[in-house]
């Protein structure tokens, strides 16, 4: 009775995430090592086409740059939330996660009506006379960089904000009573013990900007295209599914080399593991 | 060098609380005074005010000749132990004594020096490479002190820092701390809930209650003397039975219990005594005698404590706890008189 | 910690605040506006771009989609998810570790290339329709929700309460039922609404998993977007965040926002 409960119980997930999930995207990799022309052609047809490498690496720039941002945004605007008194911070909190719950489309959207030609920004600065042409802002990588730092900063605040208050209180007020100045315990001794969870929420957002769809479909159309739109691209445009298979390959490495590599760094980083 | 404490009139509150109500308080250069007391009595408060985590309503906290109140808390160059430890877990032993001396500009070989030398006294150079996390519970605390120490601060504080160890090791660390402290010679406050423990090292203790100092005084005095009714049953003054002062006759005091009990006390030995006052004794301060001038009780339930016989006696002015010579055990249910033994006794003003 | 935080860091939150919230307040600004093309501030205030979405049949069908998708979804995620959390929490010591991580395998493996894969293997390959295809990737989009949030309830469950119950005669499934879960209601309950939301407002893998006659309302504000730039992708985007807003009600007025505070 037991043993079917604990398999049991487990099994319609299981068989679900297997059968839906995991089979599907082993095979959707394995047809990239069908074709004729050689186990590896798609993808050295990949890395041969200036095109799609472009692509690419724009893909892994604007991820890191979002991340980088991100997580210089989400630190510093963490640090302050944990040291807000009990009802502020709980009110900064939610806040801060709102945004979370809105939705990729809306909050992409938003940066439509704010940077497009007609939009606030142009308007406020034509106002003001600074230009006087409106700026073309949209489908550039920085517009598309702006919408995904804007995307990700609540989830790198929220997670931030966890490791923060992880930190003991004690150590800091042991670190202040040893005479460091506020700037120095925040250099040398909360810095250092954030790490982990820096990592952390720098792997979130990473992963998360680097298979996006719906920000780059937005506001990078065809000219910034990123790893994501041209996968839909090949798959729903020209009906290249072995193109758009080894698309998919490539990030799902790169998401599971950056999860793996980072998550252990990370562990091995934290020196308050229990 | 070293340099006495003063606390002045130190108030603070909690939201609308009043967690410390005017307290003063100074300790001596050299001295190491103890905040005793259970939770929420504002020991911890007081220590954190000193330390500079929390700001008082109203009053000042002196260090020598420096006012300290308005000191940010990195400015106050006060050596603290703290209740866990507070090691900063991403740096070994050596750089966690270390911290203290980086933050004042000291160069790197002497740090290493100094530090080295400290770990030496507490016994723990071999570790000096290790995590906190590699380490016991004393070793903490060994290194905690280490940290605080290597300083020279001219003040150390403790904040209950042995509440974490087992019995056996909470014995031995005090021992320790309190002979690092005396050989250094610093001014040391410290913080604890444990009486045997502020009364084995303390030269003096504070014992408080609801944000007030009830009684400032050494531990000899307080567990003899006790000045009021809360510290007399702090230190263990079980019974208390109030009294009416019905004659005088010189130096003699005739007083009346509730149900009419008649005692003599001598003000040479008491000193003044006022109308009213309390009869505070610990359960060896009444003996149960078969007759004599004392306290008329029904004696209820005996318990063998090796020495004596102790029992539970219920008299007109209420339960009594009092002791009983081994060779005249009673049975439970005889009467008896319970005789004060002038040595054991206390006599307070009534508790307001 | 000494809550004296420096002016500087005190206004750079304040300004992150405001780039948070700003968008949201434009987009609630842009849908009230009686122009045909999006701008902010609005001019003049109207309702009308709201009604109109109830008179595009895209809209409105797109809307009961997504609305069943997602209720089907996550009901089919916590009817997988909830068993699979309980054997994951009692039998902790005799599972194998990598299943536990095998329930999280959605939020690994990117949803562009889960929503690709399943449209090749399963709706074309086995040949499953569109709508059970869109219900199951979603279901499976959110299953690590079911998994973990109620998980975390059921840590925190005192197991010897099931135990008790069982030697008072209660059969295993009613034991479940009438113990168990309503002391994890919390953590299905939050697990629901992060599951919900989730799918509401998902487009990478609808955006696959479309058909003739089926289409969730994400995908179908981007198809709108192409043609007609108005207003009406304003009240929509507004109509998704108040659905959010009314479920996170719905939750507060049932048990407290307690579960935010994790």
């Amino acid at each position: 009775m037991k043993r079917f409960a604990k398999w049991g119980l487990t099994m319609p997930a299981t068989i679900a995430v297997v059968v839906a999930l995991v089979i599907p995207v082993l095979l959707t990799i394995a047809t990239t090592f069908g074709e004729p022309k050689g186990a590896f052609s798609t993808y050295t047809a990949f890395f041969n086409s200036g095109f799609r490498t472009n692509i690419l690496y724009r893909t892994l720039r604007i991820a890191l740059i979002t991340t980088a941002i991100s997580l210089v945004i989400g630190f510093l605007t963490a640090y302050v939330i944990a040291r807000m008194p009990g009802r502020l911070k709980s009110i900064a909190i939610i806040a801060a996660v709102f945004p979370l719950l809105t939705g990729v489309v809306v909050r992409s959207f938003a940066w439509l009506i704010i940077l497009g030609k007609n939009g606030i920004v142009n308007d406020t600065l034509m106002a003001l006379g600074i230009i006087s042409e409106p700026l073309s802002m949209l489908y550039t990588e920085g517009s598309v960089i702006v919408a995904m730092v804007y995307l990700f900063v609540p989830l790198m605040i929220l997670t931030l904000t966890g490791v923060l208050e992880g930190i003991p209180r004690e150590v800091v007020e042991a670190s202040t009573s040893l005479g460091a100045t506020p700037i120095a315990t925040f250099f040398q001794v909360i810095l250092p013990l954030a790490v982990p969870g820096l990592i952390v929420g720098a792997v979130l957002v990473f992963t998360g900007s680097f298979t996006s769809y719906a920000t780059p479909q937005l506001l990078g159309g065809e000219q910034m295209m990123m790893m994501g739109t041209l996968l839909y691209q090949r798959a729903m445009v020209t009906f290249d599914w072995v193109g758009a298979s080894t698309i998919a390959a490539i990030m799902v490495v790169i998401t599971i080399a950056v999860v793996t590599i980072m998550s252990r760094m990370a562990r091995r980083l934290n020196p308050m593991a229990v | 060098m070293t340099v006495s404490l003063t606390i002045e009139n130190l108030s603070a509150h909690y939201g609308s609380t009043q967690v410390l109500k005017d307290l003063s308080i100074s300790v001596a250069a050299g001295e190491l005074v103890s905040l005793l007391g259970s939770s929420g009595c504002g020991k911890t408060t007081t220590l954190r005010i000193v330390a500079g985590f929390l700001e008082p309503t109203s009053g000042r906290v002196r260090l020598g000749d420096r006012d300290l109140t308005t000191l940010p808390a990195h400015a106050r160059d006060i050596g603290l132990v703290f209740q866990n430890y507070a090691l900063f877990p991403h740096l070994t032993v050596m750089e966690n004594v270390a911290f203290g001396l980086k933050q004042r500009g000291i160069a790197k070989p002497d740090r290493a020096k100094r530090a080295g030398s400290m770990l030496d006294r507490v016994g723990l150079s071999h570790l000096a490479d290790r995590l906190p996390s590699a380490l016991s519970g004393g070793q903490k605390q060994r290194v905690a002190l280490a940290r605080a120490l290597v300083i020279e601060p001219p003040l150390l504080m403790f904040d209950e820092p042995l509440s974490n160890l087992d019995a056996k090791l909470r014995v031995d660390m005090r021992v320790e701390i309190r002979q690092l402290q005396k050989a250094n010679g610093t001014t040391s406050l410290y913080v604890t809930h444990d009486q045997e423990e502020a009364f084995s090292i303390s030269d003096r203790v504070a014992i408080m209650n609801a944000g007030r100092i009830m009684q400032l005084d050494t531990p000899e005095v307080l567990y003899r003397k006790p000045a009021n009714a809360f510290v007399a049953s702090f230190v263990g003054f079980e019974n208390l039975v109030p009294m009416k002062v019905v004659s005088r006759d010189g130096a003699t005091v005739t007083a009346e219990a509730a149900g009419g009990a008649k005692l003599s006390f001598s003000q040479d030995v008491f000193g003044p005594i006022k109308d009213d006052f309390v009869l505070a004794t610990r359960a060896d301060g009444l003996v149960a005698r078969q007759s004599g001038e004392g306290i008329p009780a029904t004696l209820g339930t005996r318990t063998y404590l090796g020495r004596a016989y102790q029992y539970k006696c219920v008299t007109v002015a209420g339960e009594i706890t009092a002791n009983g010579a081994l060779s005249e055990p009673f049975d439970p249910g005889t009467s008896a008189v319970l005789v004060p033994v002038a040595e054991q006794c206390c006599i307070l003003d009534p508790e307001a | 910690m000494t809550t004296r935080i420096h002016p500087l860091l005190g206004a750079f939150a304040a300004l992150v605040f405001l780039f948070l919230l700003a968008p949201l307040v434009i987009i609630v600004g842009a849908s009230l506006s009686d122009t045909s093309y999006l701008t902010f501030p609005p001019q003049g205030l109207t309702l009308r771009w709201f009604a109109n979405i109830f008179e595009i049949s895209a809209f409105r069908n797109t809307a009961i989609t997504s609305f069943q998708v997602a209720i089907l979804g996550t009901a089919l995620s916590l009817l997988m998810g909830i068993p699979a959390a309980y054997a994951l929490n009692r039998y902790r010591v005799e599972l194998p570790k990598w299943l536990s991580t095998l329930f999280v395998l959605p939020i690994l493996v990117p949803e562009i290339v889960f929503g690709f894969s399943l449209l090749k293997s399963i709706t074309i390959g086995f040949g499953m329709p569109v709508y059970p295809s869109l219900i199951l990737g979603h279901a499976l989009l959110v299953l690590p929700y079911s998994v973990r949030v109620v998980g975390a309830s059921l840590a925190a469950f005192d197991f010897s309460v099931e135990e008790a119950a069982i030697s008072l005669g209660c059969p295993p499934l009613k034991t479940f039922m009438t113990v168990v879960l309503p002391n994890i209601r919390a953590g299905v309950i939050a697990a629901f609404i992060l599951a919900f939301i989730t799918s509401i407002n998902d487009v990478s893998i609808s955006v696959f998993l479309t058909g003739p006659g089926i289409s969730t309302l994400p995908i179908q504000i981007l198809a709108h977007m192409e043609q007609f730039f108005d207003p009406t992708i304003a009240s929509v985007s507004v109509l998704l965040m108040l659905v959010t807003v009314g479920v996170m009600a719905i939750v507060e007025a049932t048990l407290g926002l307690t579960f935010l505070t994790k």
